[in-house]
C-alpha cells in the first residue's frame, strides 16, 4: 500500500456518512483518517477495513478529528481491534479525539484503546511500544477465555 | 409526561436498523430548535440510537414485520424518552455490568445499557423489559 490519502472505504446512508482513508506510515504500521459518524448503520464499514488490517498490524493511529459521533457498537469495534491487536504485541493509539467523543470513550475507558492529545504523542507512545516488543519487554496479551 | 411539553413525537418505527439514523437526524432536526446545549443533545440522541438498536435487534430480533414505539416529549427543562418493541423481554438484572472485572474480556457487544445509564438521568425499564423510559434534566 502507498502512503497516500487513498479513500478505501466511503459509506453514504441517506443521513449519515463514514469516509476512511488508509495509510501504511511504515510497514505494519498504519495510519487511519476518519470523518463523520461511527453509528448503528456505519461501524460496519470500519469494521470491515480493521478486519483487514488487524491481523497484519503492529500498531494502528486512528486521527478520530473529524469523527463527531459514535455508539456503542463504534465502541465495540475499537474494543474487538484492540484485543486482537494485544494478543500479538501490538496496539492501537487514537489522536485528536472530539469532546463528545472523548465523552464516551471516557464512559468507558477501563476498555478502550489509548487516546493522545497530538500524533507527536501517539508517535511518542509507538516508538516505546514498538521498542518494547522488539527487546522483549511487552508480550502477547493473554486473556482469559 | 408533563402538561408544559413544548415538543412531542410518537411513531411507529418498522423493525430495520438502517431506519435509525435517518429518524434520529429528523427529530434532531427538530429539538435542536428547542434545546440549544450541543453536548446534552449529544448525550440524549446517543441514548436514543442505543435503545432503538437493543429494540430492533435483541428485542425485536431483526424481523421487519415487528415495529419499534418512540415516544419523546420536551419541556419543563426535561426529556423523556420512551422506547417499546414487540419481543419477549428480559430481565435487566440479568445483564452483566461491564465495569467489571473480566466482562471486557469475554462479553462482545452489550454496551449499550450501559452508555444509556451513563448519559441520562433516570433509566427504567417496563413490561418485562420490553420498554424502557429514560428522563434527563436540561436546563
Amino acid at each position: 500500500m502507498k502512503p497516500s490519502d487513498s479513500v478505501v472505504g466511503k459509506y453514504k446512508g441517506a443521513f449519515v456518512a463514514l469516509d476512511i482513508q488508509i495509510n501504511e506510515k511504515e510497514p505494519q504500521v498504519y495510519s487511519l483518517a476518519l470523518k463523520g459518524e461511527i453509528n448503528t448503520e456505519t461501524y460496519a464499514l470500519l469494521a470491515d477495513q480493521l478486519k483487514n488490517i488487524v491481523p497484519k498490524a503492529k500498531a494502528i493511529i486512528m486521527d478520530m478529528a473529524q469523527v463527531t459521533y459514535i455508539s456503542s457498537m463504534g465502541l465495540s469495534t475499537f474494543f474487538r481491534a484492540k484485543i486482537e491487536l494485544e494478543a500479538r504485541a501490538a496496539t492501537i493509539a487514537l489522536i485528536n479525539v472530539q469532546p463528545s467523543v472523548q465523552l464516551v470513550f471516557d464512559s468507558t475507558k477501563f476498555m478502550g484503546p489509548q487516546l493522545f492529545a497530538t500524533l507527536e504523542q501517539a508517535d511518542e507512545y509507538l516508538d516505546k511500544f514498538l521498542d518494547g516488543v522488539q527487546k522483549g519487554r511487552i508480550k502477547p496479551k493473554i486473556r482469559p477465555s | 409526561m408533563s402538561q408544559e411539553n413544548i415538543f412531542t413525537l410518537y411513531e411507529k418505527l418498522p423493525t430495520n436498523l438502517k431506519q435509525i439514523n435517518p429518524f434520529l437526524d429528523r427529530v434532531f432536526d427538530q429539538l435542536a430548535a428547542h434545546i440549544k446545549d450541543a453536548e446534552q443533545l449529544f448525550k440524549v440522541k446517543l441514548a436514543l440510537e442505543e435503545a432503538l438498536t437493543n429494540a430492533m435487534r435483541h428485542g425485536n430480533g431483526l424481523k421487519a414485520s415487528r415495529k419499534v414505539t418512540v415516544r419523546i416529549a420536551w419541556g419543563d427543562g426535561q426529556i423523556h424518552l420512551d422506547v417499546s418493541d414487540e419481543g419477549k423481554g428480559f430481565n435487566p438484572r440479568t445483564v452483566p455490568d461491564p465495569t467489571q472485572i473480566g466482562y471486557a474480556e469475554n462479553i462482545p457487544g452489550g454496551r449499550g445499557i450501559f452508555l444509556m445509564q451513563k448519559m441520562m438521568d433516570r433509566v427504567e425499564f417496563y413490561d418485562g423489559g420490553r420498554g424502557i423510559r429514560m428522563v434527563k434534566k436540561i436546563l
